[in-house]
């Protein structure tokens, strides 16, 4: 079966028009025929064609007249509802697109803006260039991510997952596991931890960065003291 | 994330009726708008005449005629063949311009539905990447508390930031850029993020109408 994407247009060339009708007349009466078997339902299919003054049928003359008669019965009304012809019905086809269209779109724009707080996260700035509309985009998108944050807090504070640690051993040992992904868990010993919260916290500065206040200048603060880790973080956070 | 594959994919089915009440009722919807489809595209692509009608299990009709119903059932039933007098001719012609300029409407749209879906694949692909390197994008619901406590913090500084640009710009007269816009070009992507197109209808202050952003949940 040919894979190519074949394009929405009368086909000029009579022998590939006559070659594409014989094939999709016969792959149509058989959709039209699994309809009717798998959904248990009546149908009916006539196909005029140029190449013969008689029509394709299916099921057959007299099953067509059978069910063009059950149509016929029906109230103007009810034989109308469902009823399209090829514009009507490619205007709901173009309609539908738009619909999708427009639904991807915002979707790849959330995703975008998603991507771009992120890497402002990471980075020490905001980059000067960017627009009003992407800002104001911006800030809704932190407030949405901020919004589903408390919301997970919520529900991890009703299941009595304990308080927010704000002490640094625990916060920096778990952005430790996290980080560092070596395995070695909340409950590494002494020094060992100290040491990597050390690591941690240097290769955070520019979290540090970022809350003085986006300010590219100022330097994170001594990171020397592991033992005043509480101040240390404290200081950062509330000004 | 996960990487397992839900449900079985395409499978071949027996060709007798369905006993799942709503499987049958998804079949028949599916397989309806596909046929209906197919005998579009045979009309546009042949240019032949056709009727279709199908009854749903809950007895509604549908139908499907090309140039119209009416007129391919009259034909048949009469069995009178078809006269083609000039006017007749002139209206088919006029007829089949029109379907001729929404065939390529309904393809021009379809085009840029493609370009968006690669746009999402790539924009997936960066998250996955994105995710790999730093923690805080990955998803809240697998973080702890700490983590979440440390991420709000550092959104909240961020959010203060984007407000200090925000002041920064109007004080200077925006919402002018120096920068154009690109419009609609989804696979311009050696583009800055940032600079990538927006979507035409994407006003000046979307703040106002979040509703353009459609967010159910992250």
């Amino acid at each position: 079966m040919t894979r190519k994407k074949v394009k929405l247009a009368f086909i000029i060339n009579d022998s590939a028009r006559k070659a594409t009708f014989k094939k999709r007349k016969k792959g149509l009466m058989k959709k039209v025929s699994e309809l009717s078997t798998l959904c248990g339902i009546d149908a009916c299919a006539i196909i005029y064609s140029p190449y013969d003054p008689q029509p394709e049928v299916w099921p057959s003359p007299l099953g067509v007249q059978r069910v063009l008669s059950k149509f016929r019965r029906m109230p103007e009304l009810e034989q109308s509802k469902k009823m399209v012809n090829q514009e009507s019905f490619l205007r709901q086809r173009i309609q539908k697109a738009k619909d999708q269209l427009t639904k991807q779109r915002k979707d790849n724009r959330e995703k975008e803006m998603t991507q771009l707080m992120f890497q402002y996260l990471s980075a020490d700035k905001i980059m000067p260039n960017i627009s009003m509309v992407d800002l104001n985009d911006m800030a809704w998108l932190i407030d949405q991510y901020l919004k589903d944050i408390n919301r997970r807090v919520e529900s991890l504070t009703k299941n009595g997952q304990g308080q927010p640690q704000m002490v640094a051993p625990t916060m920096v040992t778990n952005g430790v596991a996290k980080i560092e992904d070596n395995g070695q868990g909340s409950n590494g010993h002494g020094n060992n931890v100290l040491d990597m919260n050390m690591d941690v916290m240097q290769k955070q500065h520019w979290f540090m960065n970022l809350m003085n206040h986006g300010g590219g200048g100022e330097e994170a603060a001594p990171l020397g003291d592991a033992n005043h880790q509480n101040g240390f973080w404290q200081n950062q956070f509330f000004h | 994330m996960s990487s397992e594959r839900k449900g079985k994919g395409r499978q071949k089915i027996q060709m007798k009726k369905m006993s799942n009440e709503s499987n049958l009722q998804v079949t028949f919807s599916k397989r309806r708008s596909g046929l209906f489809k197919k005998a579009s595209e045979l009309c546009t692509l042949c240019g032949v005449d056709v009727a279709l009608v199908v009854f749903s299990p809950s007895e509604k009709v549908f139908s499907f005629g090309h140039p119209n119903i009416d007129t391919v059932i009259d034909r048949y039933l009469s069995q009178v063949p078809l006269q083609t007098t000039a006017t007749m001719q002139f209206v088919e012609a006029h007829r089949n311009a029109n379907l001729c300029e929404l065939n390529a409407q309904l393809t021009e749209i379809n085009n840029k539905l493609d370009d968006e879906k690669k746009r999402n694949d790539e924009l997936s692909l960066l998250r996955k990447a994105i995710e790999d390197q730093f923690w805080w994008a990955c998803p809240i619901d697998g973080m702890n508390r700490a983590e979440l406590e440390f991420l709000k913090k550092a959104l909240e500084e961020l959010k203060k930031l984007v407000a200090q640009h925000v002041n920064g710009l109007t004080i200077q007269g925006a919402p002018t850029q120096a920068f154009p816009f690109f419009v609609g070009n989804a696979s311009s992507s050696n583009i800055p993020l940032y600079h990538q197109a927006l979507p035409p209808q994407v006003s000046q202050n979307p703040m106002l109408e979040p509703h353009l952003f459609g967010f159910n949940n992250m």
